[in-house]
């Protein structure tokens, strides 16, 4: 199987993706790269929303498509979308992520690496002021509920299956963060 | 009054697949909605060429199944696998050969004088009953014992199945008076009936061994005979060594004794020819009883009768073909099969319980980990 054009990809990405599919004979089944050009954005976006941090983000989203690929023999479509997929790998290297800022923050006891500084668009460009600093107010937890709800537009249980709770607390969850950014944005432009 | 207090979980999943909002407060939440969707984000050109380009390289093809497949494919081979090697084993066991082919085997074995040693088996070890006697199978059955002029010592046990304690008293009354009458006498005799039921003799038997066959015909007539097992040791051998050795010992004794009563006999040489003289007679002794102890043994044989009123005793189904030979033996070697997996789960069991405990208990905590660290 070919992946796009010539120019589409990297000039080693279609051998690649030709020999991942040849095991795998699902023909409903779309190439590594060209699931990575259709979701990089999504992946991106959510892992912005999740640390609050583009830089970061930009590495995770990296390391997170690295890992997707070793595992692409083990993606079955029929069990969820490529999007899902890799939301809930993006989430794994985001909570490794996490999990070494907070013992680096615990070594230097200072917060070296901040949340942008007020008026930087860290979210995206074209959110008013007050959204862009309630989003910057809400947590990690609260954030992710949103991209993966109304930025990358996944359906409840495919959502509950990334965070991995059940679709009712992911629906309490959301509801819950919307309303504080709400409050927050009220709070704002008071 | 809050914004989600109004808007419910169903209202909240219509306005993300774009329904119109009904209220003040939908219209704002649908805003803010709006604006989430439309701001602009992508990914930064080096980030895609970064994903893209920086692929690993392929690696070698390899034929993995997920693992439910693998599961799928591997549990109904070992099945398969645990079925063939019933069924082999039922075509190469015992079940697919018949008593008649062993009872026709044995007799040309034990006929061979040349074996030093042989052992005549029928219908043991099976729990098959043979119907009493004088059946043409015992006839058959019996081995030509205490023929051909040479010596021989045959060891016989039986076990006879009678209908009940009361047949089981004359049984073993009967038994030891086939011994007496045959010449023989009954060594020992155990005789047990508990409460809870049936009972059982184990008588032991010395026979001449000349009358060895008269004797297994007639114990094997008192009740059904259940197995039957004779071994014949030929100690013709045992006895020619032995008696040239008595006969060389004679020798030796005679030539001592003589070069004893020379009276120019060195009083030095005379002491060790009387210690030698000595050694000899007391090895002559031993020989001789050793060559008793020979033919005693090659005279009189061993029969050990268990007679039992057990009811676990099955049966034979003589009208049994060779494919339901092959089929029981198979469904036992599969019982084998099954016994061994069941305590494999025993003894894994509780191990597995314990992994999937810990298991379980690092799940939670991971997840408790993950909670903590996005709530921050």
């Amino acid at each position: 199987m070919t992946i796009g054009g010539p120019g589409a990809v990297g000039p080693g990405v279609n051998a690649v993706s030709t020999s991942l599919d040849a095991p795998v004979a699902l023909s409903t089944r779309p190439g590594f790269a060209e699931v990575a050009s259709e979701q990089l954005d999504a992946v991106y976006r959510y892992l912005v929303f999740l640390t609050g941090d583009r830089v970061a983000a930009e590495d995770l989203a990296a390391e997170t498509f690295e890992k997707a690929f070793r595992s692409w023999r083990r993606f079955d479509p029929r069990r969820g979308t490529p999007r899902t997929w890799l939301c809930r790998i993006a989430r794994t290297v985001a909570i490794d992520w996490f999990r070494a800022e907070t013992r680096r923050r615990r070594r230097e006891e200072t917060y070296a690496r901040e949340l942008a500084v007020a008026g930087d668009a860290v979210f995206g460009e074209g959110l008013s002021a007050p959204l862009e600093q309630a989003l910057r107010e809400l947590s990690p937890a609260e954030r992710e509920v949103v991209a993966l709800r109304v930025l990358l537009e996944l359906d409840g249980p495919s959502a509950a299956r990334v965070l991995g709770i059940s679709q009712t607390a992911c629906s309490t969850r959301l509801s819950r963060a919307l309303r504080r950014l709400e409050e927050r944005i009220g709070d704002v432009r008071e | 009054m809050s914004a989600s207090d109004v808007i419910g979980t169903e209202r909240l999943e219509a306005l993300l697949r774009g329904d119109a909002p009904r209220t003040q407060e939908e219209s704002a939440r649908g805003a803010l909605l709006s604006e989430l969707r439309a701001a602009m984000l992508h990914a930064p050109e080096t980030l895609r060429e970064r994903v893209l380009a920086t692929a690993p390289a392929p690696r070698r093809l390899s034929l993995r199944l997920p693992s439910r497949r693998l599961a799928l494919v591997a549990v109904p081979a070992a099945l398969g696998l645990a079925v063939a090697a019933a069924l082999v084993h039922g075509l190469t066991g015992p079940g697919g050969q018949t008593v008649q082919d062993r009872v026709a085997a044995a007799p040309a074995v034990v006929g061979a004088k040349a074996q030093p040693s042989t052992v005549f088996r029928a219908a043991t070890g099976s729990g098959a009953a043979v119907p009493s006697a004088p059946s043409s199978l015992q006839a058959q059955v019996a081995p030509p014992v205490g023929s051909g002029g040479r010596l021989q010592h045959t060891e016989a046990s039986l076990q006879v199945r009678v209908p009940d304690v009361g047949r089981l008293s004359a049984a073993t009354s009967a038994a030891t008076r086939i011994a007496t009458s045959l010449g023989g006498y009954a060594q020992s005799v155990v005789y047990r009936t508990p409460q809870s039921g049936g009972g059982a003799s184990y008588i032991e038997l010395r026979v001449p061994a000349q009358n060895v066959r008269a004797a297994l015909a007639k114990l094997a007539a008192l009740g059904s005979l259940v197995s039957q097992q004779v071994s014949v040791q030929d100690l013709q051998h045992d006895f020619a060594v032995e008696s040239a050795q008595i006969a060389q010992l004679r020798r030796t004794v005679a030539a001592l004794q003589k070069a004893l009563h020379n009276p120019a006999l060195p009083e030095a040489q005379r002491v060790l020819l009387q210690i030698k003289l000595a050694e000899s007679k007391r090895a002559l002794a031993q020989r001789l009883h050793a060559r008793t102890g020979t033919v005693a043994s090659g005279t009189t044989a061993r029969i050990s009768l268990v007679l039992s009123t057990e009811k676990s005793i099955v049966p034979v189904v003589h009208h049994r073909g060779r494919l339901g030979r092959m089929l029981h033996s198979a469904v036992g070697f599969l019982g084998l099969e099954g016994t061994i997996v069941l305590y494999a789960l025993i003894v894994a069991g509780p191990l597995a319980l314990a992994v999937a405990l810990v298991w379980g208990l690092a799940r939670l905590r991971r997840r408790r980990d993950e909670r903590r660290l996005l709530t921050a």
